[in-house]
């Protein structure tokens, strides 16, 4: 699969040595969205993953409605403890007016050489034509926050 | 030996739309999906219930987004026909 869901394997480096601050003051995250098969700039095939180590033009979807390349910044929430798990969110986000196929996204951090964080993979095509493009993140606790290390 | 179990990414939620917004319906999702998490490790009859609490919850805030909707285009269209736009006021209170 060109896009697999993944912890970056070196953003769990990079943690360790203070690369990444996802304090609600801290750096600035943002998520770019990419396309399989074509759907991207330039007809270009994104290959994200675990060994994805910086966010990349290959394979982003082209700009359209409030979408521009590279994405949109990310709100930092607060990174917490749920019971012995560390966890981090982030607020949801919304592409309006945007016609945009996806088949998933890189969180990377757009302070710091925009290091790769995580990727997420879609599992299959998310289409809006004209519409809005809304990524929700999932509910903030040990099982489910967008990012969790137990 | 200092040990990390797990590093997870979890799993994001994507709705889209055609032509325009959200509906109601689908923001009705959204908040319930964030509202509501049931694990699949729980008992069925504890699922059950939290699964016909979802459902519950899911019509009240359908209901109420319908209202906040209709009382927003309500104010809008008061500022447009204050101002003079009568047909573009009438054209909202239409959509």
């Amino acid at each position: 699969m060109a896009i697999a869901q993944a912890m970056c394997t070196a953003f769990k480096k990079e943690l360790m040595l203070g690369t990444h601050n996802f304090a609600t003051n801290g750096n600035s995250f943002k998520l770019a969205l990419y396309a399989e098969g074509g759907g991207g700039k330039s007809s270009t095939t994104a290959t994200l993953g675990a060994a994805t180590t910086a966010y990349t033009t290959t394979g982003e979807v082209a700009n359209s409605g409030s979408y521009v390349a590279g994405g949109v910044a990310l709100t930092n929430v607060a990174p917490t403890n749920a019971g012995t798990t560390g966890i981090t969110d982030f607020a949801d986000l919304s592409y309006t007016t945007a016609t945009i196929t996806a088949m998933g996204a890189l969180i990377y951090n757009d302070t710091n050489g925009d290091k790769a964080v995580c990727v997420l993979d879609f599992t299959s095509n998310k289409t809006s034509t004209s519409g809005t493009f809304t990524i929700q993140f999932p509910t903030a606790d040990a099982s489910n926050a967008i990012i969790r290390i137990a | 030996m200092f040990n990390v179990g797990i590093s997870q990414a979890g799993n994001v939620n994507v709705m889209t739309s055609d032509k325009g917004g959200l509906t109601n319906e689908q923001i009705a999702d959204l908040a319930v999906d964030k509202i509501v998490s049931i694990s699949d490790d729980a008992p069925a009859h504890i699922r059950q219930q939290a699964n016909q609490f979802r459902e519950h919850l899911k019509k009240v805030l359908y209901h109420y987004l319908l209202l906040a909707r209709r009382e927003e285009r309500g104010t809008i269209i008061q500022a447009l026909l204050s101002g003079g736009q009568k047909e573009t006021a009438e054209y909202i209170r239409r959509l």
